[in-house]
């Protein structure tokens, strides 16, 4: 190993290191703290630290959006299966509950909290 | 022994030079290298999320060392497509992270090498390993647009850098191997 390689790795190792604080304070804001509900009048963003029950605007009448502890659900759409409202509380990061028949989408926001999407080798 | 690339490249150019057949071999057993390595790497689980091994940059060094940058890039870039094909992950999103990082692996590596601060092999390895993660890194935060991902990134640099070095010092041992045997075409 020559006097190079060494300030090369220890640049690097320094490099390395802060890029987590740098990641932490950019992205701090998008924890998975909100709820983005889009619907055709627009996008809401409702904070899952309150609870609270919505009402949004669909194509074909209302969606009753709930917020509970923190985990967010569908609890009642003007739909011929309801499909959305049987997926029940989400929670996690990236979640999402959609009402086709209304063209309402209930998001997840935030940084992803955990799981694999795909390896790259 | 302390092997400086700049030292070396004279000495292996002209091996090289003598024989095309013996060149061509090389390569083709450098590309073979590569792809068993890549795939004894992907049958091994990853102990900590974003940590690989990246075994395979020992034959991507020993290439750029004994045949120069060219033949590099083709044993980099194949190696990706047939470990991909033999994975069945080719053309999944994941390959075009693959080929990013093999891309950019290689092109940290010619810099290196050419690079008059006097990297040995170690140096250079390290620097495609890292190029390699970061690379992949960079093209996953664009893919996905979540920045997020990049807490896992100073584990997988830190992780790559060990390696790196690891990978580096077997490349430099089978390359002065290489060096007094047939194989380099003397």
């Amino acid at each position: 190993m020559t006097h190079a390689d060494r300030i090369l790795i220890i640049v690097i190792a320094v490099l390395a290191l802060l890029i987590g604080p740098a990641t932490m304070v950019a992205s701090g804001y998008a924890s998975a703290s909100s709820a983005y509900i889009e619907g055709p009048s627009g996008e809401t963003v409702v904070p899952l630290g309150s609870d609270r029950v919505l009402e949004v605007a669909g194509l074909r009448g209302s969606v009753v959006v709930e917020v509970v502890d923190g985990s967010v659900s569908v609890r009642d759409a003007v739909c011929p299966d309801e499909l959305c409202v049987q997926v029940g509380q989400v929670s996690h990061a990236g979640a999402a509950i959609v009402c086709v028949p209304n063209a309402v989408t209930v998001r997840v926001g935030g940084v992803r909290s955990g799981g694999l999407d795909a390896v790259a080798r | 022994m302390l092997l400086r690339a700049e030292a070396l490249m004279p000495r292996v150019a002209a091996a090289v030079r003598t024989g095309r057949t013996s060149r061509l071999v090389t390569t083709g057993l450098l590309l073979s290298l590569a792809c068993v390595l890549g795939l004894v790497e992907s049958s091994i689980a990853a102990p900590i999320a974003g940590a690989r091994l990246g075994l395979a940059n020992i034959a991507i060094v020993v290439a750029l060392g004994l045949l120069g940058e060219t033949p590099a890039l083709a044993i980099g870039l194949l190696r990706v497509g047939i470990v991909g094909l033999a994975t069945g992950s080719l053309f999944g999103p994941a390959s075009v992270l693959a080929f990013a990082g093999a891309l950019a692996a290689w092109v940290a590596m010619c810099v290196a090498l050419r690079s008059r601060a006097g990297f040995s092999y170690v140096g250079i390895s390290v620097c495609g390993a890292v190029a390699h993660v970061a690379a992949q890194y960079t093209v996953a935060v664009a893919l996905t647009g979540a920045p997020g991902i990049l807490l896992l990134a100073p584990v997988s640099l830190l992780t790559s850098l060990l390696f790196g070095i690891v990978t580096g010092y077997a490349a430099r041992y089978i390359i002065s191997r290489l060096e007094v045997s047939r194989l380099s075409g003397r």
